[in-house]
């Protein structure tokens, strides 16, 4: 007669269950609306943020954000045609905000799917492969990360001159990297799981491993580090911009903006503080907007 | 730049892991491993630079002449300088002088060794204020936040973090000078003269200091309040100390601040090298008297050596930070220090 | 009659899971008398541990307890926090499962044991190091002196639960709850611990609350057991009544559980007869008796209605509709 195990054997065990976190009902209410807060209130504010950059000046006639009417210089904000006041030579604040932020989305989305495509399949290739492409791979990324990319961006905005495909340039060489060790970092978590020895096992190729198990599960954390990512570069433009390396003027940015606003800034504080603060909640959305996700997809 | 820093973070694994569950190999062969592997970045990165610097169109000798200067001229200069050689030489060597601790002349003749001597101390010491006070700061602000999670202080830090980490430092730095320096008049505006009196010193250095502080103090608070809570709530050690009778605000400080530190440190170390580009921006705007400041003119000035030389300061801080941070880690950590013994 | 130690009283315990009610420990009585040895005997999620951590007061905030628990007359459920502390360590003590991860890893065992003693006696540093010295020599650590320098990763699993029980007994306690305080352990080392536990108990005529899954340690080592299953006590008796010699089981499960530990004397190739199945989900306990999904011998008015915990014979309680008859009630499995 064949021993039969039955199905579900259990034999007593040894270890006390993890005591359950508590949370009452009320307080598992709030709690989802907050996370549900905490994703589409920054969501909702960058979607407005760029249709107002992007999609705006197409509806509505706005001032040149680079020529200004010196007869015009330093109205305060509410003035007629010009929503938030115009600068020192007379050019309309609020253009060159909404311009300044299209070059700010444009460079950073550019910087960050470049870094986002390269970056990521010298990560993956590293990460998976292992040994030594693992070694030398990771000792490029390494001196790329070390490399101060502030030094870089300067240097080839300087020698080549500054424009829009300079800066992208000079920022994805920046970009690359981070995005190389963030994969590798991921891809090497992923190939510890016990299901991807299963998938080996299974007699999958290695196409098929990278495409059907790695890639899906690296990608929650790589899309919310991107969205932190772009966050970085626009601060980083906007350093270039600033110190005067990164569009060149009379194109508006928000760095230049901010440089400008640095000689009257005892007077007019207001020039510096605009674009700043615009800079700033843009940035706290991105980075609320990363957490966010990451919350909502279990990425450490 | 404190969003780039968290990146430096992430792509680590090691560098977040488990600190207090790590098996430790003896200090010495850590230090030996790591000062080995480090070697070829530092020779990585002056060498990227100088490619940089050298395939880029340069009009280094043209810059210093004047536009007047005529062709021979400025060939004549160039040949002085030695900027005709093929670059791979130069750049041997400037190696081969900087091993031996000679970092070559700037375009304006002064040796860098003294310029970097001269202007090293200023930008050391702005970074050592702005990274005892935030993590000071970020240490009293991350325990009594852990305190009670979800509770007042602790959404407070968040907020607050949040804005540290996505505040661009030449913005942030322009509402500190229109905050504290004009309207409230407590700080120089310009830090050019650091003053004689170390009173001085400071007072022209904390606005600076809290430019570079502010995205480290959201960094260092976010990391240590996170690692503080998961003790409290995971850890085991913190259910005896709990069911000794011990308070619950001495459980966070003996128990569990106790073993963040580790993480802490490491965090502290590794960032070091990413402060570069901070803490250019922020000596150009406080016109701070440090190689930040330094660096921006030299790239202005197409003068390698100088840029060479205070990239290679940088990338050694960055040598010195995770070392001294493996280093505190071999140290404090007692599995590593005494290694483990069967009996 | 002694006044009991402990007196715990219709204790229950219920966590708030989304959107259900966990309900860990329902309607749980017992009584632990000064110098006994009471074991609760349960599989995982019986709620043996969460019933023990209630009474010390170590369950997250937001925890729904109710019921009573006296130490010595005074209720310790509803307490502050504070007030408990008073109580913790002083009082009643707990050991823990597994003492790797029980002693923080980065302090020397002798601060941790100090600091146990320093919580609550006034005393300088130096007297606190030398009554450490002496809880290493009383739970019989080699070497106490150089010991209470050393780090938790420097001591085997056996010295690390002799520290664990040093740290417990620091303030002298009236109650010791041992939390599966062996079962991390090899079975020599088990049973070393075990033997120290008991002399303690002795030396310091001390109560002892013994919580396991393993009933032949109860069998062994106890004056009174508990068998738990799904937050209820199934089965209630001194151990001289249930092992051995004219001891009898009479719940299912109890039975069960004693069937299932192999003996030497079974012929060899014999089929291990374990209980099939696992512990009901708490959030979602079937109405009857939580056993029966998994008894053999259960019936329909076993699925209908849940038998209560009734005192049948003197000093011996169970719930069960169909207890084993003496002697009799072999479940499936055993010898053909």
């Amino acid at each position: 007669m064949a021993a039969q195990l039955p199905e579900t054997a259990y034999v007593a065990a040894g270890t006390a269950p993890p005591l359950p976190s508590l949370v009452s009902d009320r307080q598992l209410r709030a709690h989802r609306l907050g996370r549900a807060l905490r994703l589409w209130i920054p969501a909702g504010f960058l979607i407005l943020v760029l249709a107002m950059c992007f999609l705006w000046p197409l509806i509505y006639k706005l001032p040149s954000p680079t020529n200004g009417n010196i007869i015009e210089a330093s109205e305060p904000p509410f003035s007629p045609g010009h929503i938030l006041g115009t600068d020192q030579i007379g050019v309309d604040i609020f253009s060159q905000l909404v311009y300044g932020g299209r070059v700010a989305f444009e460079v950073s989305l550019a910087v960050t799917a470049i870094g986002m495509l390269i970056g990521s399949v010298i990560g993956v290739i590293a990460g998976y492969f292992g040994g030594s492409v693992d070694a030398v791979l990771s000792r490029v990324l390494d001196v790329l990360i070390a490399f101060p990319a502030l030094v870089l961006a300067l240097a080839i905005s300087q020698g080549l001159g500054p424009s829009e495909f300079h800066v992208i340039l000079a920022l994805a060489v920046f970009s690359i990297p981070a995005f190389g060790r963030v994969t590798r970092g991921a891809t090497l978590t992923v190939r510890a799981q016990p299901f991807m020895t299963a998938a080996r096992l299974a007699g999958s190729n290695r196409w098929q491993i990278l495409t059907k198990h790695v890639l899906p599960n690296i990608m929650p954390g790589v899309l919310s580090f991107s969205l932190l990512g772009i966050g970085v570069v626009i601060i980083l433009e906007g350093a270039l911009d600033f110190l005067g390396y990164g569009i060149p003027a009379p194109n508006p940015s928000w760095g230049s903006m901010i440089a400008n606003g640095q000689q009257v800034l005892t007077a007019q504080p207001e020039y510096v503080l605009i674009p700043s603060i615009f800079l700033l909640i843009t940035v706290v959305a991105l980075n609320m907007l990363g957490d966010a996700l990451r919350e909502r997809w279990g990425v450490q | 730049m404190a969003l780039a820093q968290q990146i430096q973070l992430q792509g680590d694994p090691g560098a977040r892991g488990s600190a207090r569950r790590v098996a430790g190999s003896p200090a010495l062969r850590l230090v030996g491993r790591r000062l080995l592997a480090f070697i070829p970045v530092l020779l990585g990165v002056t060498f990227l630079t100088f490619a940089v610097m050298s395939t880029l169109p340069n009009d280094t000798a043209q810059s210093i002449l004047g536009l007047q200067a005529s062709p021979s001229q400025v060939a004549a200069l160039n040949h002085t300088l030695g900027l005709d050689q093929p670059f791979l030489e130069r750049y041997w060597h400037w190696l081969e002088n900087a091993l031996q601790g000679n970092l070559g002349t700037t375009v304006t003749g002064s040796s860098v060794n003294h310029e970097l001597g001269t202007h090293l101390p200023a930008t050391l010491i702005l970074l050592a204020y702005a990274l005892v006070a935030s993590l000071v700061l970020a240490i009293i602000v991350a325990v009594l936040a852990a305190r009670k999670p979800n509770g007042i202080m602790d959404r407070l830090s968040l907020a607050v973090s949040m804005i540290g980490l996505s505040a661009a430092p030449y913005a942030f730095a322009f509402l500190l000078i229109i905050i504290f320096a004009v309207k409230l008049n407590w700080f120089p505006v310009i830090s050019g003269s650091l003053g004689s009196t170390p009173v001085s010193y400071f007072r022209a250095l904390t606005l600076p200091a809290a430019a570079i502080g502010f995205p480290l103090f959201a960094i260092y608070t976010r990391l240590l309040r996170g690692d503080l809570v998961e003790q409290m709530t995971r850890e085991d050690y913190i259910v005896t100390a709990k069911a000794k009778g011990v308070a619950p605000w001495h459980v966070l400080t003996r128990h569990a601040l106790r073993n963040s530190m580790f993480t802490l440190i490491t965090v502290v170390g590794l960032n070091l090298g990413t402060l570069i580009g901070a803490v250019a921006i922020i000596e150009t705007v406080f016109t701070v008297p440090g190689i930040g400041s330094d660096l921006l003119n030299s790239i202005m000035n197409h003068d390698v050596p100088m840029i060479e030389g205070i990239v290679l300061v940088f990338a050694l801080l960055t040598v010195l930070g995770t070392l001294f941070a493996d280093l505190m880690y071999a140290v404090l950590d007692p599995r590593i220090r005494y290694g483990s013994s069967t009996s | 009659m002694t006044e009991s130690l402990l007196e715990v009283e219709e204790l229950r315990v219920g966590f708030a899971l989304g959107g259900r009610e966990l309900r860990a420990v329902d309607g749980v009585s017992f009584s632990v008398n000064p110098g006994t040895t009471l074991a609760i005997i349960g599989e995982s999620g019986s709620g043996k541990t969460v019933s023990c951590r209630a009474i010390m007061g170590l369950l997250p905030t937001g925890t729904a307890i109710r019921g009573s628990a006296r130490l010595r007359g005074s209720e310790l459920i509803g307490l502050t926090d504070s007030e408990l502390r008073r109580h913790r360590g002083t009082d009643m003590a707990m050991v823990f499962q597994d003492p790797a991860r029980s002693l923080n890893p980065t302090m020397r065992i002798g601060a941790q044991i100090a600091e146990a003693i320093r919580t609550h006696r006034q005393v300088t540093k130096a007297e606190a190091q030398a009554q450490a010295i002496e809880l290493l020599r009383l739970v019989r650590m080699p070497a106490a002196d150089r010991r209470f320098h050393e780090y938790p990763h420097q001591l085997s699993g056996g010295m690390r639960q002799r520290v664990m029980i040093a740290i417990a007994l620091a303030c002298r306690p009236k109650l010791l709850i041992a939390d599966e305080a062996t079962t991390a352990l090899d079975v020599t080392t088990q049973a070393q611990i075990m033997e120290l536990l008991l002399e303690l108990q002795e030396q310091l005529n001390m109560a002892l609350i013994m919580i396991s899954h393993d009933l032949g340690l109860a069998a062994s080592y106890a004056d009174e057991v508990i068998v738990m299953y799904a937050g209820k006590i199934v089965e209630q008796a001194p151990a001289s009544r249930l092992f051995g010699a004219g001891g009898a089981v009479r719940m299912r499960y109890t039975r069960a559980l004693l069937d299932a530990i192999p003996h030497l004397e079974r012929p060899a190739h014999t089929l291990l007869p374990i209980v099939g199945g696992r512990p009901p989900d708490p959030t979602a306990l079937p109405p009857g008796c939580s056993f029966a999904p998994r008894c053999a011998y259960a019936e329909d008015d076993c699925r209908a209605k849940t038998p209560a915990l009734t005192e049948h014979a003197p000093g011996h309680s169970w719930a069960c509709w169909h207890p084993c008859e003496n002697g009799s009630g072999m479940s499936k499995g055993g010898a053909a």
